[in-house]
């Protein structure tokens, strides 16, 4: 058994296709890009110990459907035979919970993420709009944010203040547009600066949805001339729209400093509600 | 399978690719010709931004699952913390990927990104605060697409590394053990 005969020692079977194997997957980290990729055989399914922070590979089964494709059963056994594996941390228990896309949506069709996407902005406007049992809990009720229900708020409330306008349209959209935007962003950034624990995003989203009851106040407004109707719808939609702001940014700051990140909301709120009764 | 390889593959999903680029080119082209179009400001800009927006949407849910293989999402979880994640198809499937579809689709995501900056430049040239803002919004979608993906990238080949890196690890010991058996 000396070294020199180690070479011509004829390997086990199996011995040889592992090493195959290896030299494969060698080669296979070596090279940059995953397009240049040639796996010897297809590849063992992803093991319970990968500590991946997102979702593990996901297995197509089939190739990617085209966009027309309208069967939404092909979504259930995939995410059936996909389950993600008990060992990953927090991803799994979110999906499992509903707050998270299904593990497996690489492949789904087009239609489900469209439905998936407005009737997520549907759910945000009713949690944050509406009365609702998550109101004690602000940090669990906009989980899920998006800014698809904002931008489509920002856009008809400028659109709403320049029809209503009868000279100047394209300032008053224009003024609308980015005050409603860099307040949005401005007023985050209070409550950032004030040692408040918020997520940008979600505030962002936050506040574009509590847009939803000036959209009807200008809507309204557009649609009666009336001063004084004007003035108690604005007012009417203007408490509105604080009270469903209130609870999100009161509850991200020390309660020593809730004036002070409440009070350039009410602002932003009453600049909006002035533009409104003024536009003629 | 050598012989086919020199020849010109067609794009896989031809549907998909031309929806990735028709947004894109319509909110640009919309945006140059516009005062063709429309004489005000608003119409303008409210097409140009849904236009992008759409686009936006088409290439971060649709064209980037189809033709590349990545999709990135932001999630909040149970503590509050804000988690970004990336999901990319495994690997057999990402040999699998046309690679004309994955250079259309980054090439027309960066050259998008230019073009708009490029607009930019010049309104800001000009000082047309209304069109500054039209070109900022698109600019801003743009470029929050290609972080996503570029990020949603880098995570795949970390992925893919880790995940042979490991495989070879377990492949080894497993092999030592066979060599070992003999003996």
């Amino acid at each position: 058994m000396s070294n020199s005969h180690s070479d011509t020692i004829p390997l086990h079977p199996s011995s040889q296709s592992d090493i195959d194997e290896i030299e494969n997957l060698i080669n296979a980290s070596v090279q940059s890009g995953p397009a240049t990729v040639l796996p010897a055989r297809p590849p063992s399914p992803p093991r319970a110990s990968i500590p991946v922070s997102s979702n593990p590979f996901i297995q197509s089964q089939i190739p990617p459907p085209p966009p027309q494709s309208s069967s939404s059963n092909q979504k259930v056994p995939s995410v059936a035979a996909a389950p993600p594996p008990p060992s990953v941390g927090n991803s799994s228990r979110i999906a499992a919970t509903g707050f998270g896309p299904a593990p497996n949506t690489l492949t789904e069709p087009v239609w489900d993420t469209v439905k998936r996407d407005l009737s997520r902005i549907v759910s945000n406007l009713n949690l944050v709009v509406f009365p609702n049992p998550y109101r004690e809990d602000p940090g669990k009720a906009l989980r899920d944010w998006d800014l698809w229900g904002p931008f489509f708020f920002i856009v008809f409330l400028g659109l709403t203040l320049s029809w209503s306008a009868s000279v100047k349209k394209s300032e008053v959209f224009a003024v609308a547009f980015a005050l409603l935007a860099a307040g949005a962003v401005i007023l985050t950034l209070n409550v950032l600066l004030l040692g408040g624990h918020i997520i940008f995003f979600q505030s962002l989203s936050l506040l574009g949805y509590c847009l939803f009851p000036l959209d009807i106040g200008a809507l309204i407004c557009m649609l009666k001339d009336n001063v004084i109707v004007k003035i108690v719808v604005v007012s009417v939609t203007l408490a509105w729209s604080s009270w469903a702001a209130y609870p999100f940014m009161s509850s991200a700051v020390n309660p020593r400093r809730k004036a002070l990140a409440l009070y350039p909301v009410f602002l932003m709120y009453v600049s909006v509600g002035f533009l409104i009764i003024a536009i003629n | 399978m050598d012989l086919s390889q020199p020849v010109e593959e067609n794009y896989a999903n031809p549907k998909t690719c031309f929806f990735h680029v028709l947004f894109k080119a319509s909110a640009l082209a919309f945006y140059i010709l516009s005062t063709l179009f429309a004489n005000s400001f608003v119409i303008i800009f409210v097409i140009t931004v849904v236009l992008a927006a759409l686009d936006f949407w088409v290439v971060k849910n649709v064209s980037g699952r189809i033709l590349v293989g990545l999709r990135w999402w932001n999630e909040i979880n149970e503590q509050g913390e804000s988690i970004w994640r990336f999901e990319c198809l495994d690997q057999e499937s990402l040999a699998r990927i046309n690679q004309k579809d994955s250079m259309l689709f980054w090439w027309t995501l960066y050259l998008n990104a230019v073009a708009w900056g490029i607009f930019g430049i010049f309104s800001m040239v000009r000082l047309e605060v209304d069109y500054l803002l039209v070109v900022a919004v698109c600019f801003s979608l743009a470029i929050a697409n290609i972080i996503g993906f570029t990020k949603c990238r880098k995570d795949a080949r970390n992925k893919i590394q880790a995940f042979a890196s490991r495989t070879i690890a377990s492949r080894f010991s497993s092999t030592l053990q066979s060599a070992f058996s003999l003996v």
